[in-house]
């Protein structure tokens, strides 16, 4: 007797754990039924709260999601989910890509599980990968009038919104360099190789031993730095895709493009100043800010997403930092050294596989928030603090890099080239700038090794 | 009990009550993706689209072709040699010591296991602030030329670097496998070694050693596939840097398939290196247990 008891209770026992696997197994596809089902119910019954009514009767679903691959805005963008909802009644739950998370691949995984968010920013590159085929075509959008010089088209069709705008260069501290040659400083002075050299010795000479701050990850030195040479080929991104088909069919070597010996010269001639000059590859990114905030070097090779590490490294939003163009060459005229690169580099794009026409039209609501409603344009500049990509939001950044770039685009001193690479580029290009720049290798070699990286892509 | 499993619908009974769950999970969680994984190998799928297009060997022409590949496998087995060796005899001499019966080994045992703790993650940036920071103080403030820049700048010390975050991690665990097999030894056989009149070392090489295989099957086996595997601690120790040289073999792939967007020559080289791990796992346990000794 006793013996049955035990038996019936193991097989009860492994009975449940077996469903309680299955259902595990089954739970991430119901899940999104009920998130559908969910919103058609609540259409049908009309129930809930006056603003959950506002949206059922427009046809939007009730709840959506946002993949959300700038961790820096994390709590910025669940605040102003917050506040659509209070407006509109549609929740929009953002989603963090975890730190060390790859976008795309957290993007890849959703889809292959069945769980894809109704929304996904992501960068330009990865959003050209998906656009055709995973994202609704965003051609017909009132705010493509207002964005119309930042958006990214795939084959005619534009497939995403420019979420903001960013913009890369030398980032310089004014006080620094006033404090140090006790005069004014014009950073409209700096518009040749010679010029900055000349400031670079003049620095020097009063004392600023080392004025430049060369940060040593190989996505700033591939993507950033030698990613100069593909976005000054004309100062467009279809410029630079002429470019790189060039570089990858060899009818133009490195060597022999123009570019590129600018870019080595400038960073021949900023590396004699560099401040990890001793040890260029042991440079940590923590303490590279620190430098520059503290006045202890005057430039960091950089863009406006640093401002967050230079905040917390001391700088104060009222103090005045902005940006040199990356000098290439002596041309006082060239757009490269007049001017910034500035572009849309977070994309956001609608999944047109997995989400219902009501969540689609959610989706679509919210960037029309974003770009229309004034509390979602003031929102986007002074909580989640980036430069908004369309020209009707008249919001001024509160960052000094970022206001910087406002003005530069104002002025028309910025160029939005933006050019797209292989995944890998950053990495695999990264790992030969730093050898250059611990001097493991010549310009030649690594003019060699970035021929062979390009004609290794046909 | 006694008539248990005797007839044939016991034993069917038993099966499915303490076999079939652990094997469903198996085969669902590993057997089925494994075979998958083999298929993909066979495509040119990118990741994320619906079209997969059979491309026959060309993942695995791509695989032979990608001399970054060959190059991270090399230093991976130039790591896995120094780290297997290293990390089994640190632990196997901590834990002869730690067993001997000194003052305060429990408190020993425990402060040695503790970096196994601390995952790798977390361990690589505490290693990554000594051997960049701390070190280079040392080295600035004492004048030794060995710590003047930062290991991790360097491709070779960079390399010793990994290893030596990996034995500090890893030993503790092994010794306490070690440990487990000091104490299960019987004293009998020592006493009467002892009483046939064998010296210390003559006791460690003749009786103690031969007794202790079983355990030194077990901690190369471990310490074998966790080096092989390894991905936290190099990614967050040296991220691969300096410029890619201290890439091991995990990471590679990874790159390769998630950051390249190679997926289809990303899951061939998984591929290989599975074939690589098991054979040389199933050489070194097969090789061990022949020298196993029945006390």
């Amino acid at each position: 007797m006793k013996k049955a008891i035990r038996k019936a209770a193991a097989v009860l026992t492994v009975l449940g754990m077996t469903t309680g696997m299955l259902t595990g197994c089954g739970g991430s596809s119901t899940t999104s039924q009920t998130t559908a089902g969910g919103a058609a119910a609540n259409k049908e019954t009309g129930a809930g709260t006056e603003a959950a009514a506002d949206a059922a009767s427009s046809g939007l679903a009730k709840e959506i999601d946002f993949l959300n691959s700038k961790g820096e805005i994390q709590a910025a963008l669940e605040e102003m989910a917050a506040a659509f909802e209070a407006k509109t009644g549609v929740k929009v739950n953002i989603l963090a890509c975890g730190a060390g998370e790859v976008p795309y691949t957290k993007i890849t995984s959703m889809y292959n599980s069945g769980t894809a968010p109704t929304m996904a920013m992501l960068d330009t590159t990865d959003i050209v990968a998906l656009a055709e085929e995973y994202a609704i075509d965003l051609s017909d959008q009132a705010w493509i009038a207002e964005c119309e010089s930042n958006i990214t088209q795939v084959n005619g069709k534009v497939y995403s919104f420019p979420f903001c705008i960013e913009g890369r260069g030398i980032i310089y501290n004014k006080q620094a360099i006033e404090s140090t040659l006790g005069q004014a400083f014009d950073p409209d002075t700096i518009n040749s190789l010679e010029s900055l050299s000349a400031l670079l010795a003049e620095l020097r000479a009063a004392g600023m031993e080392n004025p430049v701050v060369i940060s040593k990850e190989d996505w700033s030195l591939g993507a950033h730095q030698l990613g100069m040479i593909y976005d000054t080929y004309d100062g467009t991104t279809a410029g630079s895709a002429e470019l790189i088909s060039k570089l990858t069919d060899g009818s133009l070597k490195a060597i022999e493009y123009d570019r590129f010996n600018q870019f080595a010269d400038t960073m021949d001639v900023l590396l004699q100043y560099n401040i990890n000059g001793k040890d260029p590859l042991g440079a940590l990114y923590e303490q590279d800010p620190i430098y520059l905030a503290d006045g202890d070097a005057a430039f960091w090779l950089n863009g406006c997403w640093a401002w967050p590490n230079l905040a917390e490294a001391g700088a104060e939003a009222s103090e005045e930092y902005g940006f040199l163009p990356w000098i290439l060459g002596n041309d006082t005229t060239d757009f490269a050294n007049t001017g910034i690169q500035a572009a849309a580099t977070k994309q956001v794009m609608i999944d047109k596989k997995q989400a219902t026409a009501e969540e689609q039209e959610a989706a679509k609501a919210f960037l029309d928030w974003i770009v229309n409603d004034d509390e979602g344009q003031r929102m986007l500049v002074e909580v989640a603090a980036v430069i908004p990509a369309c020209k009707n939001n008249a919001y001024d950044p509160l960052d000094p890099l970022g206001n910087d770039i406002k003005q530069k685009i104002t002025a028309g001193k910025t160029f939005s080239s933006s050019f797209i690479a292989p995944g890998d580029h950053w990495s695999a290009v990264g790992a030969e700038v730093q050898k250059y720049i611990a001097g493991k290798q010549t310009r030649e070699q690594l003019a060699e090794n970035l021929d062979a990286y390009w004609q290794r892509q046909k | 009990m006694g008539t248990m499993g005797k007839n044939r619908v016991d034993r069917v009974k038993n099966f499915g009550i303490f076999a079939l769950p652990a094997i469903f999970v198996f085969i669902t969680v590993v057997i089925i993706p494994f075979i998958y994984g083999f298929y993909l190998t066979f495509t040119d799928w990118n990741g994320v689209t619906d079209q997969k297009n059979l491309v026959g060997f060309a993942n695995y022409v791509g695989l032979f072709k990608d001399s970054a590949f060959w190059s991270s496998m090399l230093l991976t087995l130039k790591y896995v040699f120094f780290s297997v060796v290293l990390v089994n005899l640190v632990a196997f001499m901590l834990a002869y010591v730690l067993s001997s019966g000194i003052k305060g080994q429990n408190v020993y045992r425990a402060g040695f296991f503790t970096p196994n703790l601390i995952g790798g993650v977390v361990l690589g940036f505490i290693w990554q602030f000594v051997f960049s920071r701390v070190l280079v103080n040392v080295g600035s403030a004492t004048g030794w030329g060995i710590f003047s820049t930062s290991w991790l700048s360097d491709p070779n010390k960079a390399f010793w670097s990994l290893v030596i975050v990996t034995v500090w991690q890893l030993s503790g665990y092994m010794m306490l496998i070690y440990v487990a097999g000091f104490t299960g030894m019987s004293e009998d056989v020592l006493e009467a070694a002892s009483i046939d009149g064998a010296t210390g070392f003559q006791r460690l090489r003749q009786i103690v050693m031969p007794l202790m295989v079983p355990s030194v099957v077990i901690c190369l086996f471990l310490t074998l596939s966790r080096a092989f595997m390894v991905y936290d601690v190099n990614l967050t120790l040296t991220g691969g840097e300096p410029y890619g040289s201290t890439r091991l073999v995990a990471m590679h792939v990874y790159e390769k398939a998630f950051t390249a967007r190679q997926y289809g020559v990303g899951q061939a080289e998984a591929v290989f290196l599975f074939l690589v791990v098991a054979t040389i796992s199933g050489i070194q346990v097969y090789l061990g247990k022949k020298k196993e000794v029945e006390a």
